[in-house]
């Protein structure tokens, strides 16, 4: 379970460019829930979520993961809890290292790393095992550098170190947005169904209002650093994009991208 | 004709001594790839972490310390300089060049102290050298063997950490320092304990220099870090640096060939002060290759510098 309350955040403060970003803000997402979260630009999508894992401390207020207060706890301590996927393929994976030890560093996340060897043939085998259900055909490049596969691929990597090992908590920041149609399809399909079966506590923010009607438990909208509106439920079920457009204050290009 | 016979011939006479002076500098060499390629931390404390090994080694020796104790009490401090410069680039957002560059200048100062002169003589101590099995102390093949022998555990047990569940979240600091974070991996400590690691190398260099000459002196170090980096590029154009094996085999090859290449060079008649400008430029020209293959129009830079 996440708890958010009254998480304040204001950037430039004092300076005549000041911008409050994250403004008294409460959220909660029960454990097993997938909530999707929506919003213009600027509306503090992205800082929530970096409040969330940690990246950004926020001025006021308060974190739990699971009834833990992780407000003062640096990111590389949060991770034990929290996975996160981000937009740009590139921040989710060492580049330089090879598919292999990206899986392997993914399932250190949450544990003791020791001095022991790094890549055993138990692992390999499960890291094969566990790639084979994208169909991309990764677990056949086990030892390839992660900077010579695509975009997409680098970002279905991501997914599955991400969702590895049952985090507390799985943070999804427009992990599609940067992908073309039909791999940014795949990777969501794919998220799906981890997220599916393993009951994973999710938020995901996302730009993309078919998304936001397709999938998830419940549509958190903000705007202006405060949750505007939140849809579950029955509700959630018959919401169409159309009617999550009207919702939105400023109908900007980007919102009708989805439409 | 004459001209090469006599220059070969003054080469050969050499190529054990050079032999033996480059598999002490390997450890700088290996100092310098550490930041720079495994931690993408360009550094600069090599410069001054090499003097301070030897002015510590030397001053230990002339007081009658265990040699091999001496070469450990240099290797700690090493490791104290390049966690001193990791700290203060993450502390306070300083550039890394820039933060090796205050620490090296700090170092000169610091090294001065720890002799109380500017030079020291411990010619005549026991050594590491003299342990050699089998050869005749104060010959350069005892300092092979020796400097071999240590280079080969070095390079044996760094071979095996980087592959641990530690030393490849090590190398991910270096590869993606956001992600290795949101996997959990302290960058702070991660970085301290590398660039700590890469000084007490670069120390221990030093320290082995000073007992195969036989004096200490504060400007030992001066342009280390040129010769190191034109080490490691020939060794990395020779060996690759493909895989984790590759990329640590790359100083020890790069220092033996290079310091043979200096060597041959001196043995044709080129004058010694004119080394340092013949080694910045080829860095130089090893730096700029890939833009002139390119063409015109500036390259991309080519080292990934952190913030």
């Amino acid at each position: 379970m996440l708890e958010i309350r009254s998480a304040r955040k204001t950037f430039y403060a004092g300076q005549p460019d000041e911008k409050v970003a994250l403004d008294n803000l409460d959220l909660t997402l029960q454990t097993g829930e997938f909530g999707v979260v929506i919003g213009s630009n600027g509306a503090g999508k992205s800082t929530m979520l970096n409040a969330v894992s940690g990246a950004l401390p926020l001025d006021s207020g308060q974190i739990l993961i699971n009834g833990d207060d992780v407000t003062n706890t640096p990111v590389h301590k949060r991770a034990t809890r929290i996975a996160r996927v981000f937009q740009d393929p590139m921040l989710g994976t060492a580049a330089s290292m090879t598919v292999a030890e990206n899986m392997l560093l993914a399932e250190l996340r949450s544990k003791k790393r020791t001095l022991a060897r790094g890549l055993n043939a138990k692992r390999l085998a499960d890291y094969k095992e566990r790639l084979s259900t994208l169909g991309l055909g990764l677990e056949n490049r086990l030892n390839t550098k992660v900077e010579l596969l695509s975009g997409g691929q680098r970002q279905s990597l991501s997914l599955i170190m991400a969702v590895g090992g049952s985090p507390d908590l799985l943070l999804l920041d427009e992990h599609t947005a940067a992908l073309d149609p039909r791999t940014a399809d795949l990777v969501m399909q794919a998220t799906v169904r981890a997220v599916d079966s393993l009951k994973l506590t999710t938020l995901m923010v996302t730009h993309n209002m078919q998304h936001a009607v397709d999938y998830g438990h419940r549509v958190i909208m903000l705007d202006a650093g405060r949750v505007k509106l939140q849809i579950g439920g029955e509700e959630k079920a018959n919401i169409t994009v159309a009617k999550l457009v009207d919702h939105f204050a400023v109908k900007t290009d980007a919102m009708m991208l989805g439409a | 004709m004459e001209f090469l016979s006599s220059t070969f011939t003054s080469y050969v006479a050499l190529v054990p001594v050079t032999l033996a002076q480059s598999l002490i500098l390997a450890f700088v060499v290996l100092g310098i790839m550490i930041p720079f390629r495994t931690l993408h931390f360009p550094d600069l404390t090599s410069e001054g972490a090499y003097p301070l090994g030897g002015c510590v080694c030397g001053v230990l020796i002339a007081a009658g310390m265990n040699p091999a104790l001496a070469i450990i009490v240099a290797l700690l401090c090493g490791f104290l300089a390049g966690c001193c410069t990791a700290l203060i680039h993450l502390r306070f957002r300083i550039h890394t060049l820039l933060a090796g560059i205050l620490m090296m200048t700090m170092l000169y100062s610091i090294n001065l102290r720890i002799m109380g002169k500017s030079n020291l003589s411990i010619f005549g101590s026991d050594s590491v050298y003299n342990w050699a099995p089998f050869v005749t102390p104060g010959f350069p093949v005892s300092k092979i063997i020796i400097a071999g022998i240590i280079g080969a555990a070095v390079f044996l047990a760094l071979n095996w950490f980087f592959k641990t569940e530690k030393g490849t979240a090590l190398r991910a600091v270096g590869s993606n320092p956001a992600m290795a974070e949101a996997q959990g991996i302290s960058v702070w400590i991660s970085t301290i304990v590398g660039v700590g690691l890469a000084s007490a190398f670069s120390a221990t260099s030093g320290a082995l220099m000073v007992q195969s000459q036989g004096f200490a002196d504060v400007n030992m170090g001066l342009g280390i870090l040129i010769n190191g980096l034109a080490a490691l590029m020939i060794g990395e154009a020779v060996v690759g640096k493909q895989s984790v094996f590759r990329q640590l085999l790359a100083p020890f090859v790069g220092a033996i060939i290079y310091y043979q290449l200096v060597s041959l060079c001196l043995a044709a008649g080129m004058p010694p002060p004119d080394l340092k400008l013949a080694t910045g430029l080829f860095v130089l020209a090893m730096l700029a290759l890939p833009s002139l293959k390119r063409g015109r129009g500036g390259a991309p830079a080519r080292e990934k510098l952190r913030e």
